[in-house]
C-alpha cells in the first residue's frame, strides 16, 4: 500500500502523549473528531518522569468513571505535609492525615508515570484517538496566511494535516518556540532539575517505617532544610505500594553554577540520618532526572495562535510549591480540546476562535493559581533561607523545647531565640515571613 | 513472485534494560516488550528481497494476544500479512512444541501460497536457545542455513538461494535449493525507520488469528505442556561462593598489596605455572 | 537388565576436535558414576560413549578414548568432510535410534547449536540449551535418576533446573569452558564401532561453495591461560592500553565487560560473560569491573581470580580469591613492575 500521493489527514493533531496530550485527545475523540496523538517515545509517556502524585479531581473531570477503568494507581495520599531536616540529623514533621485526606477515592494517588501514562493514553485510544508512537514532530505546516494546518515529523512521507494542533510537548518547548508563542528557551533560573530514585521495599517494611497502617495509606511529603546544600531546592518522599520515591528538585542555574553532580547531591540527601533508615536495605529500581518549568506565570507563553494551542508543562503550567503540574496539564488539555471542538463546529480555526482557550483557563484554577503564585520562584531565588536556615531553626527550636527538662524555661526561650538570630537577624526573619506570604498568597 | 515467511517472537528487552550510569544498577521499571532483535533483522532482509523481486512477506508469531503489537511492528517494517497463532492450549510450550505449532501453520500457509524462503532469527534473546529454527526445518524437511550474515542471491527461476553464514572459524558460502530456512544474524540487513504511512497502516492492522479450533491442524498431544518433553524442576538463585581475602591498598600501600596478592597466587600454585609459560 | 548409555557428540572440523568435546566427556563420566550404584542394584550396565562424524577422522576416536570414552561410534564418510546440518543430523539420529542412549551432550558452539536443535526435534525429545550445571538426581515418580540440567533464565538473574521425564535421550548443550578438562590417560583402551547410515540425495543438496577465512586477528579468549579484563572503571578506551600491557607481561589476553564492548572501546570477541564468552583461565584479573551476575557467570570458574576495584563492596570481590581495594591506575602499574621483577628473578 502506498499513500505517498495521498495526504495524511486528521481532524486534530495532538503532539505529545503525556498527561495533557492524552487528555486532549480523549476529549476530542469522544466528541467524534478523528484525532492523531503523536508521541516521540516508544510508548505513551515512556520517558516521562515525576515525583509523584496525581490528582483525581483532574482525572475525573476528563474521565468521570475513571475508578471503574482500573487506573494503575499506587497508594492514595492519606498523609501529606512538610518534613524539615536539620544539619545535625534532626527531623521535624508537619503533616496532616485523616480528615479530608481519608476520602475515597482519594484526592491524590501516587503513580508511576511509565505505567500510568500508558493507561491514560489507552483511554484516549478507547475513545478512538490514534496513538502514533516513535514519531517526533519537528515543525509545523502553514498555509499562505501563516495559519497552522499540520505538522512535519521525522519520518519519510511524514507530513500530517489537520486544521488544529494542540501542542503538549512538555518542558522542552521547542515547538512552542517554533510557533512563535515564546521567543526564548526557559532560563536555567526558572527551571528545576528534579532527580529521584525509586527504591523497592516490602510493603510491610514501608508501612512500619512510615507509620502507615496498611497499603491503603500513603505519605506524600515535601522535604525542606538540609536537602539541597542550602541552595534553592526542595526534596520529596512518596510511598508507593512496594517502593519509595525519594528525590529532590534544584534550580538548574545553581546546579550549573556550582557544578553540582545531581547524583551526589541526591546521595548526600539520601544519607541524611533521618532519611537513610527509611530506605535502608531497599533495592534501587530506577534513577532518573527530569526538568520542571518553575518560572510560573511570568514564563508562560502566549497560549494560542491560528490553528494551534499549547497546554501543560510546555506552557509552564506548574505550581512549584504544591508539586502541581499533572492536574494543570490534564485540565488545560481538556480545555484546549473543548476549544478545538468548538472551532470544528464553527469551521473556524483562527486565532480569534482559539482565544477562547485562554478565556476558559482564566475561569479555572489554572490561570488563577498561576497568577497568585507568580512571585514564588523569584521569592525562593532571593530567599534561600527558606530552604535552609528556617527548617534548621525549627528543628533546633523544637529539639530544645522538648529536651529542656529541668532547665529554666526562660533560658530555653532565650536559647531558641539565639538559635534563630544566629541564623538570621530577627527583623529580617519577620521580613521573610512577609515576603513568603506575598509570594504564596499573591499579596 | 517471491513469498517470504518470517517467524517473529516478542521478548522482554533484556539487552536494553537501562543501566543507571552512576550506580551500574539495573533499572527494571517499565522494561519494554520488543520484537526479538534478530527477528527484526531477519524481517528487514525479507522485505529487502521482496522489494527486489516483487512479492509478499508473511509473518507468523506464536504467543498471547499481546503479541499483536509485535505483528503490527512487523507490518510497520514492511510485512504484508501477519498471523498470530494463539490459544490457551499452547501454554507451557518448550522449543519442541513451539516448532511443532509453527511448522503446522507454515505448512498450512505454504499449501495456500507456496513459500520460497523462511526467515528466522538466530535465536530469541529471552531464552537464547536457537532451537526453534532448526526444529521447524527438520519438521518440514527443509534445508537450513543458520547464522546467515548475508543473502547473496535468491534465484526464483533456478529455485536456489546462496547465503553467507558465519561460524567461529570462517564464513561459509552455502547454496541450497528452495524452499529453504535461514536463521539470521543482525548483519543480514539494517532495520529501517519506516515511512509514516506504513506506521499508520500498522497501527490499525489486525492480525489473522489462528487457534486450535479455527484451524483444526493441531494434534492435542503435540502442543502446550503435553507436547513439551522438558519441564522446569526448580528455580533459584545460585549460591554465593566464599569470598576470598580483601587487601586494601590504601591501608597497606599499593606495592605491598600487589605483592601480597601475587604471593597468594603463588601459594595456590598459579603464578609459577603462568610465568613458567612466559618467556 | 539394560545398558544405560551416556553419550557425547565429538565436534571436529578439519580433523581437529573441539576441546568442548573432552570437557563433556568428563561430565558424562561423572554422570555415569552418579548412577553406578543404582544401576548395579538393578543389574544394569553403565557406559560412557561418543559419536564422531567426519571424513578420515579415526585418529580423533583414539583421542576420545584417552579422555575417557569406552566406545566411539564412528561414521566416516567423504560426504561428512565438512559439517552440514542435514547429513549430520540424519546420521546422528540413525545411530541414536540404534543404541538409545539415555543422555546425550553436545557443545553449545555455533556448530553444536545448529545440530542439537535438529537432532532433538527429529528425535522428538527435550533439549536444554547452555547448561551450567548437570547432575543425575532423584526425582519423585521416576525409578531411575534423571538428568537435572541447570541453566540461567530471565536475563541470568535466576537459575532454572530443567528435566525431561519421558522422552530419550535427555539432551543438553553446554558452552565451552563451563566444565573442566578431564584427565588424559594415554594408556586407556576402548572400542571403535564403525556405523553406516544411508543418506538420501536430498540430504546433501545444500552445499558449501567456498570458505572465506577472516583476515582480522581473531582473539581466542576461551582457551587462554591468563586473562586480564577491564571494565567501565577504566573510564576511557585508552584504559585498555594498561590492561594490554599487563596481559602481555603475563602472556595472556585481554577480556572486557559488556559496557566496554557496547561503548566500542574494544571488540565483542573480548567480552566475557553471559552474552559473551565463558572462560576458565588459570589466572583471571578483573580491573574496574563491578561483578554483575552476567559477568560472573562467564568467569567464576577460573582457577584463580584477582579483582581490583576501588569500591570495597563491589560484588566482584565475592568470587575473587584475592581482592585489591584500590585505584586500578595505581595497582596495575605496580603489578607490571612486580611481574617484570619476578620474571627477571626466574631467568
Ligand atoms: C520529579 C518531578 C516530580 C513531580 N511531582 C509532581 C507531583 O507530585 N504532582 C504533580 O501534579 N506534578 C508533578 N510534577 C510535574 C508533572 O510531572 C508535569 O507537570 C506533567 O507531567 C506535565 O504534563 P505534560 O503532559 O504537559 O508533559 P509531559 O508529561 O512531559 O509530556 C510531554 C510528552 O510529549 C512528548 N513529546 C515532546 N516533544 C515531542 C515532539 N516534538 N514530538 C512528539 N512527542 C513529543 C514527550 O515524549 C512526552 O511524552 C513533577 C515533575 C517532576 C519532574
Ligand atoms: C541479558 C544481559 C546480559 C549481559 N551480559 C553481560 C556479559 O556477557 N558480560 C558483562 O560483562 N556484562 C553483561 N551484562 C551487563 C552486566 O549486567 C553489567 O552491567 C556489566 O557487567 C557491568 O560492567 P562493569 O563492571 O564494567 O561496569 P560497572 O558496573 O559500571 O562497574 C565499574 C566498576 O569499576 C570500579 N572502578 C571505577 N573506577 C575505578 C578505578 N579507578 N580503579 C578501580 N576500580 C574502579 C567501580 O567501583 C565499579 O565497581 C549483561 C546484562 C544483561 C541484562
Ligand atoms: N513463539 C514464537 N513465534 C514465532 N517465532 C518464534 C517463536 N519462538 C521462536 N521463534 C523463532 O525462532 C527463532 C529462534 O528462537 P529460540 O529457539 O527460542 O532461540 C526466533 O528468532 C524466531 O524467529
Amino acid at each position: 500500500m502506498n499513500t505517498s500521493d495521498e495526504k495524511i489527514r486528521f481532524d486534530a493533531i495532538v503532539v505529545g502523549a503525556g498527561l495533557a496530550g492524552a487528555a486532549a485527545a480523549m476529549v476530542m475523540a469522544r466528541a467524534g473528531l478523528n484525532v492523531a496523538l503523536i508521541e516521540r517515545g516508544q510508548k505513551a509517556g515512556g520517558k516521562n518522569y515525576f515525583g509523584g502524585a496525581i490528582y483525581t479531581h483532574a482525572i475525573g473531570e476528563v474521565l468521570p468513571d475513571y475508578m471503574d477503568r482500573k487506573p494503575p494507581f499506587e497508594r492514595p495520599v492519606t498523609e501529606a505535609g512538610f518534613w524539615m531536616l536539620s544539619k545535625d540529623g534532626g527531623l521535624t514533621k508537619m503533616t496532616v492525615q485523616g480528615g479530608k485526606l481519608g476520602a475515597e477515592p482519594a484526592d491524590a494517588y501516587m503513580a508511576s508515570r511509565a505505567i500510568f501514562d500508558v493507561w491514560w493514553a489507552e483511554q484516549a485510544q478507547k475513545e478512538g484517538a490514534l496513538l502514533i508512537p516513535k514519531t517526533t514532530v519537528l515543525d509545523f505546516i502553514r498555509d499562505s496566511a501563516g495559519q497552522v494546518i499540520g505538522v512535519k515529523t521525522d519520518r519519510a512521507q511524514g507530513d500530517v494535516y489537520a486544521p488544529v494542533v494542540i501542542v503538549c510537548e512538555g518542558v522542552n518547548n521547542l515547538l512552542t518556540q517554533k510557533l512563535g508563542l515564546i521567543d526564548h528557551d526557559l532560563e536555567p533560573a526558572h527551571i528545576a532539575l528534579a532527580f529521584k530514585q525509586v527504591i523497592a521495599l516490602p510493603m510491610d517494611t514501608i508501612n512500619a517505617r512510615f507509620g502507615l497502617p496498611d497499603e491503603k495509606h500513603g505519605l506524600a511529603a515535601s522535604v525542606l532544610g538540609d536537602v539541597s546544600l542550602g541552595l534553592p531546592g526542595m526534596g520529596f518522599v512518596y510511598t508507593n505500594n512496594t517502593s519509595v520515591s525519594v528525590g529532590l528538585g534544584m534550580m538548574l542555574d545553581a546546579v550549573v553554577e556550582y557544578r553540582l553532580k545531581p547524583y551526589e547531591v541526591l546521595q548526600r540527601y539520601l544519607r541524611h540520618p533521618a532519611i537513610a533508615p527509611l530506605i535502608k536495605g531497599g533495592q534501587l529500581m530506577e534513577y532518573g532526572a527530569h526538568l520542571i518549568p518553575e518560572g510560573g506565570y511570568r514564563d508562560m507563553p502566549k497560549l494560542f495562535t491560528g490553528g494551534a494551542m499549547v497546554a501543560g508543562d510546555a506552557a509552564s503550567m506548574v505550581n512549584a510549591l504544591h508539586w502541581e503540574g499533572t492536574n494543570m496539564a490534564i485540565v488545560a488539555g481538556k480545555l484546549a480540546a473543548e476549544t478545538a471542538i468548538e472551532a470544528h463546529k464553527r469551521g473556524d480555526f483562527s486565532a480569534q476562535t482559539l482565544s477562547q482557550y485562554e478565556a476558559r483557563l482564566k475561569d479555572r484554577f489554572i490561570l488563577k493559581d498561576m497568577k497568585q503564585y507568580r512571585n514564588f520562584s523569584r521569592f525562593l531565588e532571593t530567599h534561600p533561607e527558606f530552604m535552609d536556615a528556617y527548617p534548621s531553626f525549627i528543628n533546633d527550636a523544637l529539639g530544645q523545647f522538648f529536651s529542656a527538662y529541668g532547665m529554666p524555661k526562660k533560658t530555653l526561650f532565650k536559647n531558641i531565640l539565639g538559635s534563630l538570630t544566629s541564623r538570621r537577624q530577627l527583623f529580617k526573619a519577620v521580613g521573610d515571613m512577609l515576603s513568603m506570604g506575598r509570594a504564596v498568597m499573591g499579596w | 513472485m517471491f513469498h517470504a515467511l518470517v517467524a517473529v517472537k516478542q521478548v522482554p528487552d533484556t539487552t536494553n534494560i537501562r543501566i543507571d550510569p552512576e550506580t551500574g544498577n539495573l533499572v527494571r521499571e517499565g522494561v519494554p516488550a520488543i520484537m526479538n532483535p534478530y527477528d527484526a533483522h531477519a524481517l528487514a532482509s525479507a522485505v529487502e528481497w521482496k522489494r527486489k523481486l516483487g512479492g509478499k512477506v508473511t509473518v507468523v508469531s506464536m504467543g498471547p494476544l499481546s503479541f499483536t503489537v509485535t505483528i503490527r511492528e512487523a507490518v510497520e517494517l514492511g510485512a504484508d500479512v501477519g498471523y498470530l497463532v494463539t490459544d490457551r492450549k499452547f501454554a507451557g510450550a518448550d522449543t519442541l512444541a513451539t516448532s511443532y505449532v509453527l511448522a503446522q501453520v507454515i505448512q498450512m500457509i505454504h499449501e495456500k501460497e507456496p513459500i520460497d524462503v523462511l526467515f528466522f532469527g538466530k535465536q530469541a534473546i529471552d531464552g537464547d536457545t536457537a532451537q526453534v529454527g532448526p526444529g521447524v526445518a527438520v519438521r518440514l524437511d527443509l534445508p537450513i542455513i543458520t547464522y546467515a550474515v548475508k543473502i547473496r542471491d535468491i534465484d526464483l527461476a533456478k529455485r536456489q538461494i546462496i547465503v553467507e553464514r558465519k561460524t567461529e572459524r570462517w564464513t561459509e558460502v552455502v547454496e541450497a535449493p528452495l524452499p529453504a530456512l535461514v536463521t539470521c544474524e543482525k548483519e543480514i540487513a539494517e532495520v529501517p525507520f519506516a515511512p509514516l504511512p506504513d506506521l499508520i497502516r500498522s497501527l490499525r492492522y489486525e492480525p489473522e488469528v489462528l487457534t486450535v479450533d479455527n484451524t483444526g491442524i493441531f494434534d492435542a498431544e503435540s502442543i502446550g505442556v503435553r507436547g513439551s518433553p522438558t519441564v522446569v524442576f526448580k528455580m533459584g538463585t545460585p549460591p554465593l561462593p566464599e569470598p576470598g581475602e580483601k587487601i586494601n591498598s590504601r591501608e597497606v600501600g599499593v606495592e605491598a598489596a600487589v605483592a601480597a596478592a601475587f604471593a597468594k597466587a603463588e601459594a595456590a600454585g598459579i603464578l609459577t605455572s603462568v610465568l613458567g609459560g612466559v618467556k | 537388565m539394560s545398558a544405560r548409555r551416556f553419550w557425547v557428540f565429538i565436534e571436529q572440523e578439519e580433523g581437529k576436535a573441539h576441546p568442548v568435546s573432552w570437557e563433556l566427556l568428563g561430565v558424562a563420566s561423572r554422570l555415569a558414576s552418579e548412577v553406578k550404584e543404582e544401576a548395579d542394584a538393578a543389574g544394569d550396565t553403565v557406559h560412557v560413549e561418543c559419536i564422531l562424524l567426519g571424513n578420515q577422522v579415526e585418529h580423533i576416536a583414539h583421542e576420545a578414548i584417552k579422555y575417557g570414552a569406552e566406545r566411539v561410534y564412528l561414521v566416516d564418510e567423504p560426504e561428512l568432510e565438512h559439517y552440514r546440518n542435514c547429513p549430520y543430523y540424519k546420521c546422528i539420529v540413525g545411530v541414536v535410534r540404534k543404541y538409545e542412549p539415555e543422555v546425550f551432550l553436545i557443545g553449545a558452539t555455533t556448530l553444536g547449536r545448529d545440530l542439537a536443535g535438529a537432532v532433538a526435534t527429529s528425535l522428538r525429545t527435550g533439549l536444554t540449551a547452555d547448561c551450567t550445571g548437570l547432575e543425575m538426581g532423584e526425582v519423585k515418580g521416576s525409578k531411575q535418576r534423571l538428568l537435572l540440567a541447570t541453566r540461567p533464565a530471565f536475563g541470568g538473574n535466576i537459575m532454572a533446573t530443567i528435566l525431561c521425564r519421558q522422552s530419550r535421550p535427555q539432551m543438553s548443550s553446554v558452552r565451552p569452558r563451563v566444565f573442566p578438562m578431564p584427565p588424559y590417560n594415554p594408556e586407556a583402551v576402548g572400542e571403535i564401532v564403525r556405523e553406516e547410515v544411508p543418506l538420501d540425495e536430498k540430504d546433501t543438496e545444500a552445499c558449501i561453495l567456498e570458505f572465506i577465512r577472516d583476515q582480522a586477528e581473531s582473539v581466542d579468549i576461551e582457551y587462554a591461560d591468563v586473562i586480564v579484563s577491564g571494565g567501565r572503571g577504566l573510564g576511557t578506551p585508552e584504559g585498555f592500553k594498561l590492561i594490554e600491557e599487563l596481559a602481555h607481561e603475563l602472556g595472556g589476553v585481554v577480556g572486557a565487560s559488556r559496557p566496554c564492548v557496547d561503548a566500542g572501546w574494544i571488540s565483542y570477541a573480548h567480552q566475557v560473560g553471559q552474552s559473551g564468552r565463558t572462560v576458565r583461565p588459570k589466572l583471571y584479573i578483573a580491573a574496574g569491573i563491578s561483578g554483575a551476575l552476567q559477568h560472573k557467570v562467564g568467569m567464576q570458574n577460573s582457577d584463580f581470580i584477582i579483582a581490583i576495584n576501588s569500591d570495597p563492596n563491589a560484588p566482584i570481590f565475592d568470587v575473587a580469591d584475592v581482592g585489591i581495594v584500590g585505584d586500578l591506575f595505581q595497582v596495575i602499574p605496580a603489578m607490571i613492575k612486580e611481574i617484570k621483577a619476578r620474571k627477571e628473578a626466574l631467568a
